[in-house]
């Protein structure tokens, strides 16, 4: 006897359709609206962002507002006065060099290859260096702008590398003390680490700009900007020593004793044995904390900074251009964007790597 | 056995008191190991074996006695300490390698940074040692590639890289499965032929019979009998003692 | 000496005193630099200044305020602010969060990529971005002359107006209590009486709880409205200006919106994460019991699914309670505002400072405890998992 074997028929494309969006009444109706929202969304979106848009500063503002859609040309006036605020309009070709230079350190300290504390303290170094020197000035016959004169993308992608790069050795310390086996230092630490956590950004911002003058020596005050970037690291040292906590945590205690059974004193434990395998364990955490740092930037527009927001602010809201903030602000979130959302894709991505990775 | 003070001895315990919070983990524990001698410890499960070796190179801190390894009596003298780990070497139950760094990295870094030899003498030692535990050509391996037996091997290459004059082995081969256990055993049959003072935490009595000068054997934070191991698997005198060998050896 | 140093106990000891004893001597010389300080200027140090008026106003309160008012009721008005605010924000944020957590989760690839948007844009633009964003909107709303009407309610670039009814304050919380005891009744009759009626009966008694409590709303304002006005006071306008009604500010409302929708992307991702980690057994085991897609969702999935999000949920809540802290980027007059103002007029800044961590530890350790008792009520029984 024959046997046929009839193969179950391939779902055709309709048929695959009605399956994945329209099994059921329930499924079918929250396809519906689910398409109803998107349509309508992207549909408005586009309208109003491209099609009835205005794009060229040749009608003036007048024929921008008239239009029905967003008015770009208030970027193509003002992108300037948002990506460099009130740096002398001559030289802002060093702010935009100094903010591509932070953007290819960041780039490159993604780069397994520079893992290692020595090759990212001379990454984060250098470009930190380098924004400095373009953005201050005073050698190699490029002229000197002072601090207040920085503003803009450039002024957040500053406060933001050096909250960083004071928070980071910060955190590493608070997490070490707070680790340690005598029971006073430890003790003092968590009280420092929980209370700087138990505060609003904001009110550390605010204390260290404005009240801090008052309780410091003279000589000790310095500039503004200083004292709000360490303000703004202190508070990320808190949140990121807890995360290198964690880290240490996940390291098994054998390995500080092998080390110790081999007379490697605290430091090479530490340094050699500890640290880069904790490291490792909190990479993911750190990232995501990194992201939310880049965020948190935002604030110092409260104590008074010409930041990228501040920026913003006086961008639309002086004179002719005063109708198009939304447009305004939708080119900074957009910024803003690029960047949190490209690091925080990254960390998802080491994170689907390392869990996958480990045994 | 040899409780009388003797100027060469590699260990000398007198008195020993540990205690964990009100836990008396160690009691009175009383030892002496000659250069040159191998002590197998022995006793059940939470006897106090680890605690009692682990207080010979300080990874535990004493709470009473005295104890004197290679001369020095540890006491709190920070000093004391370093120079007594950098001449003992220890093998743990779990390896305890290091992995985020090569095999031969492994057996590097302790050299490097705690005796300060140049790089290439460093590895020339390593590559050596590893030759000796038979596996050079893990070298450039991460110790997650290698089998239990062999990250063991490389283990006791790493204490031996230190050319330590007295090594510690806290059950080395508890944790590996039985085809793995006699090449690490194998490793430290050859190294006790070569003259190395030993004290090892372990239940392999055929080691023992065969590698041993004295068997201790521990319960209750006690030593309980101390004997050669002709004498101590023949006519052992307490019944604890019985009744763990034939726990032992019955299986 | 040398071998002093070298002795482990008076190293540790040494360490230790030095630690503490030079943080305690810095945050000292500060306080006393501080002091001096302020004593040239005339300030002088202490807590005095709490019963002083404080000569400025608030532009929002739920309490009785004015320019008279002593300094201690006005961080008593920031704190019921902030508590107002936080409280507003969140639970929208929670209901946004709900609902595009629950389409992140659903089985509808449409539905998923909707919510994933969602979050994917508003989790990685900065809150006080937002803030101002929707501060704008508001501001640029047309002016009372030109309000959008809707449901009586008025749309204006001075905030919103709505309906309220006219009756004396204690018959309005009175009321609010027993509408909210409408909605919470029944849902708390169903979970206590849970599996041991029949349908239909527990339903009739949700009902009736549910009728009395709104009956009980009904009659008192009846009772408390004032005498001579309509029931419900709308809103209109008066000249230039709109009276009547409630007026909602536009500062309040840029704040509880964006919270609302920066803090619901965070939650729609705790929330996905709670029904993550159900596990598939568990549901396949209801189903396979013959229960109903609906009640293995209320009945297996929600519970365990909420037990898994609570305390991630937690630290989010007490963050957004931080959050509104950005009332001072748009005038809102928060905790923190207060303090701020504080500082500015009276210049009493160490004690205002001190006030203002105090009362952030205070609310950080009262929700944390609350948090805390939540969990440990609603956690898994070690009995309940075996039996
Ligand atoms: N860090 C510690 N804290 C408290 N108790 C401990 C600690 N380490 C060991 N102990 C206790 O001390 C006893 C001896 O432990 P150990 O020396 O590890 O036993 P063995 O190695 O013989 O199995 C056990 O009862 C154990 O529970
Ligand atoms: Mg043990």
């Amino acid at each position: 006897m024959e046997m046929v074997i009839v193969a179950p028929p391939t779902p055709g494309r309709l048929e695959d359709l009605r399956r994945r969006f329209f099994a059921t009444p329930l499924q079918t109706l929250l396809s519906l609206i689910s398409l109803a929202i998107m349509v309508f969304v992207v549909w408005k979106l586009l309208n109003w962002a491209i099609f009835s848009a205005v794009f060229t500063t040749s009608g003036g503002p007048e024929a921008c507002q008239a239009a029905a859609g967003a008015c770009w040309s208030v970027i193509a006036a003002r992108w300037r006065i948002i990506l460099f605020g009130l740096y002398p309009f001559e030289e802002q070709w060093r702010s935009a060099l100094a903010c591509i230079a932070v953007v290819v350190m960041t780039v490159l300290s993604c780069i397994p290859a520079f893992w290692t504390g020595r090759r990212i303290a001379l990454v984060w170094g250098t470009g930190a260096g380098l924004y400095y020197v373009l953005m201050k000035g005073g050698v190699l016959g490029l002229p000197h702008v002072g601090e207040e004169a920085w503003g803009g993308l450039a002024l957040t992608l500053f406060i933001f590398v050096t909250t960083c790069l004071i928070g980071f050795p910060l955190a590493i310390c608070l997490a070490l003390l707070r680790r340690s086996d005598l029971p006073w230092i430890s003790r003092t630490t968590g009280l420092i680490i929980d209370g700087v956590r138990s505060l609003p950004l904001i009110s550390i911002l605010f204390t260290f700009a404005v009240v801090l003058p008052f309780a410091l020596p003279q000589w000790m005050v310095g500039d503004k900007l200083y004292r709000v970037i360490f303000g703004s690291a202190l508070f990320f040292s808190a949140y990121q020593a807890e995360i290198v906590r964690g880290g240490m945590q996940g390291v098994p205690k054998g390995q500080e004793e092998a080390a110790m059974a081999l007379g490697m004193s605290y430091w090479q434990r530490i340094g050699r044995i500890l640290l880069p395998q904790a490291m490792r364990n909190a990479l993911p955490a750190t990232i995501n904390q990194f992201v939310i740092s880049f965020k948190e930037t935002s604030l110092v527009v409260i104590v008074g900074f010409f930041e990228i927001l501040a920026s913003g602010n006086a961008a639309y809201g002086t004179g002719e251009w005063r109708f198009a903030y939304v447009e305004v602000y939708a080119f900074i979130a957009m910024i803003y964007f690029v960047f949190v959302f490209s690091l925080s894709r990254y960390g998802a991505f080491l994170e689907r790597r390392m869990s996958v990775g480990e045994r | 056995m040899n409780s009388t003070q003797s100027p060469g001895a590699a260990v000398h315990i007198e008195d020993l008191d540990k205690y964990y919070g009100s836990f008396h983990a160690l009691r009175k524990i009383n030892l002496c190991v000659q250069r040159g001698e191998k002590v197998v410890v022995c006793g059940p499960s939470g006897s106090g074996k680890s605690t009692m070796i682990r207080c010979i190179n300080r990874l535990e801190q004493h709470d009473g006695g005295r104890i004197t390894v290679l001369g020095t009596e540890l006491n709190d003298d920070v000093g004391n300490i370093d120079g007594i780990r950098r001449e003992v070497g220890m093998v743990f139950q779990h390896f305890n390698l290091f992995p985020h760094m090569s095999v031969l990295e492994n057996c590097m870094i302790a050299p490097m940074m705690v005796r300060k030899r140049p790089r290439a003498e460093a590895e020339a030692t390593a590559r050596g040692y590893l030759e000796k535990v038979r596996i050079p050509e893990q070298a450039m391996k991460f110790p997650g590639q290698l089998s239990g037996g062999q990250q063991q091997r490389v283990a006791i290459a790493r204490a031996l890289c230190m050319q330590p004059q007295l090594m510690l082995f806290d059950e080395p081969t508890s944790a590996l499965d039985p085809e793995m256990i006699a090449e690490v055993l194998d490793v430290m049959v050859t190294l006790a032929s070569e003259g190395m003072t030993m004290i090892c935490v372990t239940h392999e009595m055929g080691f023992a019979r065969r590698v041993a000068d004295r068997v201790v054997f521990m319960d209750g934070g006690e030593i309980v009998e101390e004997a050669p191991p002709a004498e101590f698997f023949t006519s052992c005198r307490s019944e604890r003692t019985r009744q763990f060998l034939s726990q032992v050896l019955g299986h | 000496m040398i071998s002093l140093l070298r002795n482990q106990r008076v190293r540790n000891t040494l360490l230790q005193v030095l630690y503490v004893g030079s943080l305690s001597g810095l945050v000292l010389a500060c306080v006393m630099i501080a002091r001096r300080n302020l004593a040239e200027q005339g300030i002088t140090s202490g807590f005095d200044f709490l019963f002083k008026s404080t000569g400025w106003d608030v532009n929002f309160s739920l309490l009785p305020a004015t320019a008279n008012d002593p300094y201690w009721w006005y961080f008593l008005i920031g704190i019921v602010n902030t508590l107002f605010l936080g409280t507003v924000g969140l639970m929208l944020a929670t209901i946004v969060g709900t609902i595009v957590g629950l389409a992140r989760t659903s089985s509808n690839e449409l539905a998923r990529l909707l919510g994933r948007t969602y979050v994917d844009i508003f989790r990685n633009i900065p809150l006080i971005l937002q803030v101002f964003f929707w501060y704008a909107v508001i501001t640029h709303l047309p002016t009372p002359r030109a309000a959008h009407e809707a449901f009586g309610m008025l749309l204006t670039s001075r905030g919103l107006y709505l309906p309220i009814p006219n009756v004396g304050r204690a018959a309005l919380v009175a009321a609010v209590v027993a509408i909210i005891a409408a909605v919470a009744l029944p849902a708390w009759l169903g979970r206590t009486s849970r599996l041991s009626q029949p349908i239909g009966e527990r339903l009739g008694i949700q009902l009736t709880a549910a009728a009395t409590a709104l009956a009980t709303a009904a009659v008192i304002l009846a009772f408390g409205r004032l005498p001579d006005l309509p029931l419900l006071d709308f809103p209109a306008l008066q000249g230039l200006n709109l009276k009547g009604g409630l007026r909602i500010p536009p500062e309040f409302s840029a704040l509880a919106i964006a919270i609302a929708i920066y803090g619901g992307s965070y939650i729609a991702e705790i929330v996905r994460g709670g029904f993550k980690a159900v596990g598939k057994g568990q549901m396949e085991a209801a189903l396979s019991l013959g229960l109903s897609p609906w009640r293995v969702f209320t009945l297996v999935r929600l519970p365990l699914a909420l037990r898994a999000m609570l305390p991630i949920l937690a630290n989010q809540y007490v963050w957004l309670m931080k959050a509104t802290t950005m009332g001072i980027a748009v005038g809102f007059t928060d905790f923190f505002m207060i303090v701020a103002l504080t500082i500015n007029h009276s210049g009493q800044t160490l004690e205002a400072i001190g006030i203002l961590m105090t009362g952030f530890l205070g609310i950080n350790l009262s929700l944390a405890a609350v948090f805390n008792r939540v969990n440990k009520a609603i956690a898994l029984k070690g009995n309940q998992l075996r039996g």
